[in-house]
Formats: C-alpha cells, structure tokens, sequence
C-alpha cells in the first residue's frame, strides 16, 4: 500500500537534517495542502491573518477586564467569555477546519462557507457579550442561536470533509474537533439556559457546572488533546510514535464517553455519575499525557518555546482534571463555588492562554510567512524571551492556586496575566506585519484597485470620526439620571418622615430575602446586605443607584438610598441571576405623619435607627403571596383533627409565649409570635364544669398576657401583662359550652394577635353527638413582614392583610386537603381570631344540617331547614355538621371571595 | 399669543438655516461633485470643486453661521436658557451636546476650508464628511430636545 503524503514527508525527512527536516514535514501538514511542493498559497494566508487579527482583539479587551474584574461586576464574567467565547472559539474554529482538511486529505471546503462561519461565531460571540452585558434576554438568546447554528454548520463541514476524504494516518484526529463542536453547541444551549434564568434557581447549579464542563473540557480540552497528538511530535521535531493512531482513538473514547456521562449526570444532579465521567475523562488525558511522554527525545525541538509551553499547558491540565475529580468527590456539586477560582485560574491562563500561545508561536510564522527566511523572523519575534515567560506564568498559576497568603496569589495573578499579554504584545507586531507584507503584494499587483481604496480612505475615516462624535453628543445629552418629579417637592412638602431605617438583606440560593420591603415615603433607607450564599453576587439598586461590590461568601456591604420616595427596585448583575429571581422591590407606601402618631398612641417602639431583620417572604406582591409559589419540602400542615376533650374535669396546660419561624405561605417564611411555640396555639377542649389550670410562661424579650373568653373573671391580675421571664397561673372553670377565642392581652393587641397570639378553646355542649370526623379551623388574617415593623403596623392600621388563612397557614389544606369517606358526618368547629376580619365559613358543594353559634343551636338535622354559611364576627364560635354525600373535591372557603382568594380556602377530599 | 407670532419667525429661521446648510452639504457631496469628477476634465473639475467650495463657504461665513448663532441665543434666551441649566440633565445636557457638536461642524468645516487651501485633498475629504456626518447629529439631537 502507498505511504500517504504526509508519512512520505516524515520518512523524507528522516533521512536529512533534522532542522530543516521538521520544518518541511510540518508545512505539508501545517499549512493544510497535503501534496503540495509550492508555497503557501495567498488565499489561505490572507484568512489565517484575518482569523489571528480576530483572536488577539478578543485577546485585548479580555485583559483589560481581567484587569478590572473586582471592580467591574459583569467584568469577571466578560473575562472569561471574551477569552474563550471570543479569542480561544474563533482560534479552535479555524485550526480545526484547517488541520481536518489536512489530515484528512481532503479538499478545502468553500472560501464562503469559512468565512460566513467565522463571521457568524465572532458575531454570536459579540451579541452574547452584549446580551449579557447590557441585560437583554432577547438580545443573548438570538445571538445564542446564532452560535448554535454556526457551529453546527461547523459540524458539518468537519463530517462531510471526511466523506470520500483519503484520510491520514491522523484522520482520528478529526473525531475530537467534531466531538468539541458538539460539546460547544450542548455549552451554548446550557449557557443560554443560565444567562436568561429561563430554567430557574433549582437548576442553576446543575447547569453551571455542566456548562463549565462542557465548554472547558469539551469544546477546548478535547481539540487541544487531538491536535496535541499531531502537533507535539512536529514541535519536537521527531516521528510519531507507532501507536498514536491507536491511542488517540481510545482516548477519543474516553474522553467522549467521560464527557457525555459528566454533563448529564451534572445536569441532573446526579454525583456519582459526574464523577465516574470526569474519571472516564482524566483516564483519558493520562493515557495522551503518557505516550506525549514518550514521545520526548534528548535532542533540541524545532520550538523549545512552542514544547515548553505545550507541555506545562498539558500538565495544567492534567492537574486541574484531577483537582476537579477530587472537589467532585468531596463536595456537593452545588456546592463548588464560582469563587474556587483556582481551578478557573489554572484552566484558563495554565491551560488554555498557555496551550494558545505554545501552539500560535510554532504555528503563526508557518501560516503566515513566505519563505525559510520570513519564518525564521517571526518565530524569532513570538519566541521573544520565552523562557522568562513562560517561568513567569507558570508561577504565577501556581501561586494562584495554591493556598497562599493573599498578597502572594494576587502577585501570581498579575504574574500570569503580564505574562499572557507578553504574548499577545509580540503577535501584535506580526500581525502587522504580515498584513502590512499582503498589503504592499496587492497593492503592487493591482494598482487601480489600489488607487481606488485610497480614494475611498478619507470618506471612511470621516463618517468613522463624525459617527463617533455623534455619539459622543447623544451620551452627553443622554448622561445624568433622568429629573424624576417627586424627590425634591417630596422632601420639601415636608412629607417625608424623617426617619432612617436600616434593613438587612440577604443573599442566598439566588433570591433576595426579603423580595421585597416596604417603606413609607420619604424615609431613609439603607440596606445592610449580607451575602449568605456560597456564590458571589452583588446588589445594585436600579436607576442609577448605589451598588455593592462583588460580596464573596459572609461578606456585606451597606448601601445607603437616601431617602426613597418612589418605588425602586434591585437585583444581583451576575449574568442570569436576576432573571433568575434575584430582585428586590422596594415598594414605598403613602402613609404620612397622621398614622404615625397613632402608632406612638399604641406604646409600640420604633426605633427608627435600629437595624431590624426582615424576614424573608420572597415572592409575594401587594395582592399577598405569590399564588403559583409551593410549600417547601420540609413543611407540614398544621393537622385540624379535633381530638375529643381528655378525661378528667381538670386540664393543666402549660403555654409559653415566645417567637416562631412559620411558613406561613408557600415559600412564605415569617416570624411569628406564639403561645406553645404554634400560631394558632394549641386548641383547648373540655366539658361543661371542666376546669383549665394554665400556667403562662413569657419566654420573649417583650410583655405578653392571656385572655380566656371561656372564662369569667376579673381581668386585673389573669391577664395582666407578664413581663420576659415571669409565669402566671390562670385558673377557669368553663361554665358555659362554646367554641372559644383566646389571645394576647397586651396592647397593642392589633400586633400582638395578627402576629399569631390566639388559640380556640372547645367546650362541648352537653349531649354533643358522636360525629366521623370533628375539625377545628381558626380563621385569621396574615400580615406579612418584620412583625412590630411600621410597615408591617402601617399594613394592619390601613386593613391591608397580605392573606388570609385557616389555622395560620394560607392555602395549608388546598395542598393537604382533609379526607374523609363519602356518608361521613363531618362537624367543622370554627373560631374567628381576626383580629378585624369576620368569617363566612361555607363548603362549596355541601349543606350543613346542624348550626351551632355563639352557645345556640341554630339548626338541627331533623329541622326542614338548612344553612349554608356559619357566619361569625371577630372572636366568635360556633360549629356546623354536614353529611358529604358523594365521593368528590369539595372546597371550604371563607365567601369572602377576597380572602377566599388570598389563602382563606381548603379542601375537603371525599372517597367512596 | 398668535399662533404665528414674532417667535415663530425666529424659530423659522432658525430650522430653514440648519435645513438649507445640511441639504446644500448633501446636495454638494452627493450629486454636485461626484457628477463634476465623472463630467469634466480635471482642470475644470478643480476649478469647480474650489469655486463651490468657496462660494458656499462664504455663504456659511456671513449668513448661515451669524443667523443661526443669533436666532439660537434668542430662542434660548426666550425659553429661559441660563449657563447653569446647560450642565443639568435632560433639556439642558441635550441642548449642551448640540452645542458642542456644532461647534465642532464649524472647526471641521473651516479645517476643511483651510486643508484645500494647502493642497491636503485627502484630509479637506475626511473632514467634509466628519462635517456632514456630524451635522446630522446636530439635527438628531435638535430633534430630541422638548418642544420650545
């Protein structure tokens, strides 16, 4: 069988000096004609210094704002992407078509076809960037697609380059480039996802680490591995070793196969499966890594500057598999944070930067010179001082990822960025160069058209200039925020309250808790935000407003808004985080001085100075709780089984007044004040002569007091105030039979009993009937925020509840309905908390047969007659029975439809 | 107040000298000269070029510049313009930019005038197009400020 071409070049080779030998072996190759003996043809080279002008002004601005990146918060983001999305794409985009076609003997595909790709991802890539950067949704998703369709088109190409293709020796090679562009077009679709929130906070994390993944070890890592297998014997200037065709073939296995199991298993948070693919993964690269190994002779390479740096790029990514093996192990993956820069650091500057320049320095003056001599000169120039840099970059990846003190990983940083941008300075200069070179060959070959072009400059530069001066004149015209209306009438009308309030937020889980605070015009907020996640995320208030910097995990930041006299928001600037849901509304509410004073008549104290925490009721608007949010895992419904009363005729019951963290909503979590540690409290039954011996005991930091109605008696001691710490033993005898209120009997009773401080006392009535099912639901209203808050009073005093609720939890029994068989009599025990609103208690598709209110039988079942509503003003009971007749969803709701609607609802499950 | 008053002659004024400026520079750019570079020898194709370029250059110099500048400070010396609202933002920042941008059409416009004059073609061409290109912004940021 014939040798093909290139072997032929190799053996050919073998056999004269070794300098120039390798020289001619790697243009054959290299320069992407596989049976060629001419030079490098103008076309190709023309595209080559188009391509490589792309990458070093991708290069440029992703220094800059690596440079900037503390300061900048999108600019951490922008880095990276501007690097790989920008510089490192479009690099893998050209040398992978190029060396395919090289190693495949294939022909090149069409001029047009090349271009319109490159043109394609670098416009993708640039609409990502401003996507992304400017927070346009629709703007990144097309640009998204855009690369998608791009790269796909890339795909193909690589797929049908090999169809009929004579195929190297290499020709596996290919495999990894077509692998890469499947894995960039699962990263694009996966960053998408996360740019624009779209699949929300729960699968952030998953996603992340799977974009990460895919885009790093897949759309880089494996064309940089394939072409290594190529490229690393060429750099050295000896043969290929006998077995590269077989290994890299298996390692295209592994690493493939690795890959595709990580990414799923990441997406579906399933670690052991990220694991063993990323295992899959590192097999792979250590079986390269061994035979590149072998492959090293004594002898000098061709490029000692290209090998060094090939070889400690390969290293770091050997490396930083390994260490990402490892963190997959031992951590959670939604717990490996995006400030483990490390392991960033060493992928992206140890890694890819270093595999970049490594492979540019040997390649660019292969592709881009005309003769021996041209190449010497550029090699020449891109080896400028390679060994200082390459020491330079090394250490200082190195120093960023291990565990130094501060100053020093900082210095390492700086280290490897200077030493990245050393590079990029010397490519600058050849570049220009080789264009300068085309320019004076076109010019002398086509002098009209030359004349031409020069003709056409002056204009060019003019709009160019005038262009640029217009829109210096439209951001001048457009700077400064926008004269809003109120704040400057506002404060002088003297509406404001003059009071500073201080709140503090926190970070976590991509929400922002409290989603929302409300303030009252005028006041001074400041905002004390508390990164609690263990991601970094900042805060910036929109319209102009203060920000925070990038918080790393625990650290905060005060953000002073002066005083808010109109409704603002604020969200998190790292890419996706907002739409994900990390907002804050901060909504302002026009309660003036007249209300106030009515606050100070209560004896609440406001300290308008103190730092007060809000808690987190995330997802509500004005109109109460968000109605499409759900419990969280971990929550459980309040039962409203109604146990028959104890035997005995004396009931002691202890109860300790204190605070609780409720769900008192989905997704809803609200400091409650308690008796018994519950809102309502513990629900109290006996008999008629029974006595209640309760013993009160005040566990808060604030006066509380009790309240029996079940009992008669002078109110100056039982329900007297008892200051933290005190007990108080309140002794009744239930005389009379009744479906009883009790609550806080400290002032302001409007706080203390719509923050949860009430409970139902059940006294059956002599002869009460056995019944399948007894229940007990306390109707009350729900306001939400920091309880004693005047936002939270101001919402009380104006009757603005957020929701309403049975038995304190809005909407508990639509998610845990109560069950019952069909023929079932079910006797429903209702008590009225409020504290203002009354209950018309009705079951939707039921007819109660029994009414009970207020001491009264109201209706019996043999009585023709039958009621529809239990009806009961604030602090009354009663009870209705009915007989549910078919099996069937049965709603019970307050007819009320406004609170019916806003959590004052249930259902009744009836099964055959 | 008459609907149209003494006012609406300034303002006439001053729109009608932004329209027949920027339209004489299009007219000039776009059909005037590229029709002398095709039509006439080169000789009188220069001859041309400078003669028009002077003419108009006259025209901007002793009734479009003066007519402007005087009708602009009456306007906004009639809307209560004060050099401290310039710096505010909104109405004063936009009238600012447009004051500056035209400043800067009458540097490009006399540079040009003064690079013909010294036998620099390529850069009088540069800075006729910054000078219309620019001119356009005058008028788009004139189109943005609030009616007067």
């Amino acid at each position: 069988m014939a040798k093909n071409p290139e072997e032929e070049a190799t053996d050919r080779a073998d056999r004269t000096d070794p300098m120039d030998r390798t020289d001619r072996a790697d243009r054959t190759v290299l320069a992407g004609r596989p049976a060629s003996g001419s030079a490098v043809s103008e076309r190709p080279r023309a595209r080559h210094l188009t391509a490589h002008l792309l990458v070093v002004a991708w290069l440029l601005p992703a220094i800059v704002a690596a440079a900037g990146r503390d300061e900048l918060p999108v600019a951490r983001w922008l880095a990276v992407h501007l690097f790989l999305l920008g510089a490192a794409t479009t690099a893998v985009l050209v040398w992978s078509e190029h060396f395919a076609v090289a190693l495949l003997h294939a022909r090149a595909p069409a001029r047009w076809g090349s271009d319109a790709r490159i043109a394609g991802v670098n416009a993708a890539a640039a609409g990502i960037l401003a996507g992304v950067w400017a927070d346009r949704p629709v703007l990144t998703g097309a640009a998204c697609l855009l690369l998608v369709t791009a790269v796909g088109a890339h795909l193909v190409t690589l797929v049908r380059l090999g169809r009929g293709a004579l195929g190297g020796r290499l020709a596996p090679v290919v495999g990894f480039y077509r692998a890469a562009a499947g894995a960039l077009i699962a990263g694009a679709v996966l960053g998408w996802l996360l740019a624009t929130g779209v699949a929300g906070p729960r699968w952030y994390a998953g996603l992340r680490s799977a974009h990460v993944h895919v885009t790093l070890l897949g759309w880089i890592g494996l064309p940089v591995l394939g072409t290594l297998f190529m490229l690393w014997p060429t750099v050295l200037g000896v043969r290929m070793s006998g077995p590269t065709t077989r290994v890299a073939r298996r390692v295209l296995a592994l690493t493939v196969t690795g890959l595709l199991v990580a990414v799923t298993a990441l997406v579906a948070g399933w670690r052991p499966g990220a694991v063993a693919g990323i295992a899959g993964y590192a097999a792979g690269v250590g079986l390269a890594a061994v035979l590149f190994a072998r492959t090293v002779r004594v002898r000098r390479p061709v490029s000692s500057a290209a090998a060094g740096m090939l070889a400690a790029a390969t290293g770091w990514l050997c490396v930083a598999v390994v260490v990402d093996l490892v963190l997959l192990c031992v951590r959670p993956p939604d717990e490996v944070r995006d400030d483990a820069g490390s392991l960033g650091a060493v992928l992206l500057v140890g890694f890819v930067a270093q595999v970049l320049a490594g492979a540019l320095t040997y390649l660019l003056p292969v592709v881009l010179a005309h003769g021996p001599g041209e190449r010497g000169a550029l090699r020449a120039v891109l080896e400028w001082g390679w060994p200082w840099r390459l020491a330079l970059l090394n250490a200082g990846v190195a120093a960023a990822v291990l565990p130094l003190p501060a100053p020093l990983g900082a210095v390492g940083t700086v280290a490897a960025l200077a030493a990245g941008a050393g590079f990029v300075v010397l490519a600058v200069p050849v570049l220009v160069r080789a264009s300068r070179a085309r320019l004076r060959e076109g010019g002398a070959r086509e002098p009209g058209s030359r004349a031409r072009r020069a003709a056409r400059r002056p204009v060019l530069w003019g709009t160019a200039a005038g262009t640029a001066l217009v829109l210096l004149g439209i951001l001048l015209a457009n700077s400064g925020a926008r004269p809003d209306p109120p704040p400057a009438a506002a404060g002088a009308g003297g509406t404001g309250t003059g009071a500073t309030r201080t709140v503090a937020v926190t970070l976590e889980e991509l929400r922002v808790r409290p989603s929302r605070i409300e303030i009252v015009a005028g006041t001074a907020l400041r905002l004390r935000v508390t990164n609690g996640d263990s991601r970094r995320h900042d805060l910036r208030v929109a319209g102009g407003g203060p920000a925070t910097p990038m918080l790393a995990t625990g650290e905060s930041h005060t953000l002073d808004l002066g005083r808010v006299t109109g409704d603002r928001t604020a969200h998190c600037t790292l890419p996706g985080h907002r739409a994900a849901g990390m907002t804050l509304d901060i909504d302002v509410s026009a309660t003036t001085g007249s209300k106030r004073d009515g606050t100070e008549q209560d004896g609440t104290e406001q300290d308008e100075d103190a730092t007060v925490e809000v808690t987190g009721h995330d997802g509500h608007t004005a109109d109460g709780p968000d109605a499409g949010a759900e419990f969280s895992a971990d929550w459980r419904p309040r039962s409203a089984g109604l146990a028959p009363a104890p035997g005995g005729t004396v009931h002691r019951v202890e109860l300790r007044a204190g605070r609780t963290r409720a769900e008192v909503a989905p997704s809803v979590t609200q400091e409650m004040w308690t008796f018994g540690g519950t809102a309502p409290g513990p629900t109290l039954r006996g008999r008629v002569g029974d006595v209640f011996d309760i013993t009160l005991v005040n566990d808060d930091t604030m006066g509380h007091g009790i309240d029996f109605h079940a009992g008669s008696l002078a109110p100056d001691r039982a329900m007297r105030t008892l200051e933290p710490g005190e007990r108080l033993r309140y002794r009744f005898r239930a005389e009379r039979a009744g479906a009883w209120l009790y609550h806080c009997s400290t002032a302001p009773m409007l706080q203390h009993m719509a923050n949860g401080m009430y409970g139902a006392v059940v006294v059956d009535p002599p002869g009460l009937t056995q019944v399948d099912h007894e229940y007990v639901l306390v109707s009350s209203e729900l306001y939400l925020g920091t309880p004693g808050s005047a936002a939270q009073v101001a919402k009380m005093r104006r009757h603005a509840p957020d929701a309403w609720a049975f038995n304190g939890v809005a909407g508990q029994y639509t998610e845990r309905p109560l069950r019952v068989r069909a023929g079932d009599r079910v006797r429903f025990w209702v008590v009225a908390a409020g504290p203002v609103d009354p209950v018309a208690f009705h079951v939707v598709g039921a007819v109660f047969d029994t009414v009970y209110k207020e001491g009264v039988p109201l209706l019996r079942p043999d009585d023709p007659g039958g009621s529809q509503v239990l009806d009961l003003a604030p602090a009354q009971g009663g009870y209705v029975e009915t007989v549910f007749p078919e099996a069937g969803h049965y709603s019970f709701v307050d007819h009320d439809m406004r609170r019916a609607g806003a959590g004052a609802r249930g259902t009744v499950e009836v099964s055959e | 107040m008459d609907a149209v008053g003494w006012w609406s002659v300034v303002r006439f004024v001053h729109v009608a000298g932004a329209a027949l400026w920027v339209g004489g520079q299009l007219a000039l750019t776009l059909v005037v000269l590229p029709l002398a570079r095709h039509l006439l020898a080169p000789g009188a194709k220069d001859l041309l070029t400078a003669q028009v370029g002077r003419r108009f250059g006259l025209l901007t110099g002793v009734l479009f510049l003066p007519a402007q500048v005087g009708t602009g400070w009456a306007l906004g010396w009639h809307k209560g313009v004060t050099w401290a609202s310039l710096a505010e933002p909104g109405y004063g920042r936009t009238l600012a930019a447009k004051l500056g941008l035209f400043a800067l059409v009458m540097l490009a416009a006399a540079g040009h005038g003064a690079a013909h004059a010294k036998g620099r073609p390529a850069l009088a061409r540069a800075l006729a197009v910054v000078s219309l290109v620019a001119s356009l912004g005058v008028v788009l940021l004139a189109t943005a400020l609030p009616a007067t």
